[in-house]
């Protein structure tokens, strides 16, 4: 338990760190920080559930991105400046490593099962972004056409993206 | 007609032929601007068509992918304006996306003149991103931390700080050569590499993988990665495989730097 509660707190200090080398230096960092940590926590949840990574990486991506369209609009900020930092403790960066090590060592079987694994868990994360931002634009062409809900209705129109 | 310099605020140009082009470009610019600092192919694209529709083009049609923008935006009395920008070097930063993106909305909701938005982008251009020391406190942040993470101990941890340091100074210094970037990512990983494996053999840090993989997190393309299948599965196929078969080949490159030194020393 404790290994996880600290495994947290070390995602959360890396994505400050990335954060602060991306140019995000304001008050956003406690938002990113929390963001981050809560993802990480929804992954070890699922994990801890029994559903596994793909699912657990899944749930933890969409949970982030969901967050980060919410408080991009609250803090007026393009998304991907909140998504990419909280996204952080989710990359597989562990699973990369090995299939590379891998590679170098020759072992073929390990290498390919490790490959496969890096391409799961990267279309997983990326499932869950994905499926937020459509939410999110789905969200928005429906209130725009949503008559007297929406101002600038339809001088945006749909074609803005 | 009154002199142009002289007003803050955008009017419609009478000579499309000869404003038009200078509006256009200022709007490269700003799309330019954004797609250097890590904005999404997406957002580049759309920013640039909202600013040409701010500043009266009728139709614009922009294509951007990681590496180049195209963009042909029509005047209302027919003239057609092309221009195209060449990317070639990118830098992640995003607080100076969020600059230029709050500029852009700015300037969609009261157009200026284009000697208004030259003076801004020169502004965000010049604004100074965080300090050498900074970096360097971030790269031994980073590694230590997502050692620690990827169930390093703390130990480890220590051991990655430094060869973090080792990396970012390796990096400076190579960037300084301009060489090129993959030669320079194999080059940095196999210092990197040789570091770790000499502090292990000093008795600081016993999992040797998990400080490497700190530090990995800190060149390979995970982020690269991930982004690449998003900006598959969103439908621009072209900037997602070439993200993607960028992102694979410094895998490799990391790859074979590292491998130099586990064939070398045997351990790893």
């Amino acid at each position: 338990m404790s290994f996880y509660v600290i495994q947290t707190i070390m995602g959360i200090l890396g994505s400050i760190g990335f954060s602060i080398l991306f140019g995000v230096t304001d008050r956003k960092l406690l938002w990113i920080s929390l963001g981050s940590g809560a993802g990480w926590v929804v992954y070890l949840v699922c994990v801890a559930g029994g559903y596994g990574m793909f699912v657990g990486l899944f749930a933890a991506s969409l949970f982030v991105a969901v967050v980060s369209e919410v408080l991009a609009r609250i803090l007026k900020t393009p998304v991907i400046l909140m998504l990419v930092p909280m996204l952080i403790p989710e990359i597989p960066g562990g699973d990369l490593y090995y299939t590379m090590y891998y590679l170098v060592q020759r072992q073929y079987v390990e290498f390919g099962n490790s490959s496969n694994q890096v391409l799961v868990e990267a279309g997983a994360i990326a499932l869950g972004i994905i499926l937020a931002s459509y939410v999110a634009k789905f969200i928005r062409s429906f209130r725009l056409h949503m008559p007297g809900m929406f101002q600038r209705g339809k001088k945006e129109g749909i074609a803005g993206n | 007609m009154m002199k142009e310099t002289d007003q803050k605020t955008w009017e419609e140009p009478m000579d499309w032929e000869r404003d038009g082009s200078r509006y256009l470009s200022s709007i490269m610019d700003i799309g330019e601007l954004l797609l250097v600092h890590g904005a999404e192919v997406n957002r580049v694209e759309d920013t640039i068509s909202r600013l040409c529709g701010a500043y009266g083009f009728v139709r614009s049609d922009v294509f951007t992918i990681t590496s180049s923008i195209v963009a042909s935006a029509m005047a209302p009395d027919g003239t057609t304006i092309t221009q195209t920008r060449r990317i070639k070097d990118r830098d992640t930063d995003l607080g100076k996306v969020e600059l230029v993106n709050g500029l852009s909305r700015r300037i969609c909701e009261n157009p200026v003149s284009a000697e208004m938005i030259q003076e801004e982008i020169r502004a965000i251009r010049d604004m100074k991103s965080i300090s050498e020391g900074m970096k360097l406190g971030m790269y031994m942040l980073i590694s230590s931390s997502l050692s620690v993470f990827f169930g390093g101990s703390w130990l480890d941890g220590l051991a990655a700080a430094v060869s973090g340091m080792v990396l970012y100074g390796m990096l400076r210094q190579s960037a300084a050569m301009k060489l090129n970037g993959i030669v320079q990512t194999m080059m940095c990983s196999a210092v990197t590499a040789l570091a770790v494996s000499l502090l292990v053999r000093l008795g600081i840090g016993t999992h040797p993988d998990k400080i490497m993989i700190g530090n990995i997190m800190l060149v390979i393309p995970g982020i690269q990665l991930t982004n690449s299948l998003r900006d598959m599965i969103n439908g621009d196929m072209i900037s997602g495989l070439l993200n993607m078969s960028e992102a694979l080949l410094k895998a490799v490159s990391v790859a074979m730097g590292f491998a130099v030194i586990l064939l070398v020393g045997g351990g790893g």
